[in-house]
């Protein structure tokens, strides 16, 4: 799934470590994350919208399918 | 947003209280008693003739693993350093639950062929011995497919 995670982290400021601890995951996660790599569960896509003041739906593109 | 802020430190802390040197005497000394309990029993069991020799050794071979049994057990893993603390939903957690359902695949295609295979070749082996074959077997694959699955996608 396609996602603006990084664009949204950067214009906040975040280093991936500093969104990490937000979050409570590793760095990795965050990483994996933003290449798209790993579709978020439902609760770390609610957090990651808290954490942007966002929706969900502004942070990550539904694939075709 | 949950942050609950805990000190971290390499060794942890008990989630019953106390500081990490606490929780390393707690655990040695728990783990001095199992692994004298269990010396005892096995040598009784298995070395009557050599008693005392089997039971130290014994002892000596379990004291590291059960006080590391149960220091895993009381502690508080939020204390220990590096432990996030929403790991169910890590990426690790994911890669965690894809190479354990390929080991349950794996094992369950080695021990059915196994038992095909030997159900007709007259092959006797100690059922202790054959377990923990199968546990070495589990945690190698584990090992390797966790490997694999973080180097693809990382």
């Amino acid at each position: 799934m396609e996602n603006n995670l990084s664009a949204y982290r950067r214009e906040r400021g975040f280093s991936q470590q500093a969104l990490a601890d937000l979050l409570g995951v590793s760095r990795q996660t965050v990483i994996s994350l933003e290449k798209g790599r790993y579709d978020p569960s439902l609760p770390l896509a609610f957090k990651l919208s808290a954490v942007f003041g966002c929706k969900i739906e502004d942070l990550f593109i539904p694939g075709e399918d | 947003m949950d942050s609950k802020a805990v000190g971290q430190s390499k060794w942890g802390r008990s989630r019953f209280g106390g500081g990490s040197g606490a929780l390393i005497a707690v655990s040695l000394s728990a783990g001095a008693v199992l692994s004298a309990g269990a010396g005892v029993l096995l040598a009784r069991l298995n070395a009557p003739e050599h008693f005392v020799l089997a039971a130290l050794l014994m002892a000596a071979g379990l004291l590291p693993v059960l006080s590391t049994a149960c220091w895993a057990l009381l502690l508080d893993r939020d204390t220990l350093r590096g432990a996030t603390r929403n790991p169910e939903i890590s990426v690790e957690s994911q890669w965690y639950d894809r190479a354990a359902i390929g080991v349950f695949q794996d094992l369950l295609l080695v021990c059915g062929l196994g038992g095909a295979v030997f159900s007709f070749i007259q092959i006797q082996a100690s059922l202790g011995l054959v377990l923990a074959g199968v546990v070495l077997l589990a945690l190698l694959d584990f090992g390797i497919r966790y490997f694999i699955i973080k180097r693809a996608e990382s």
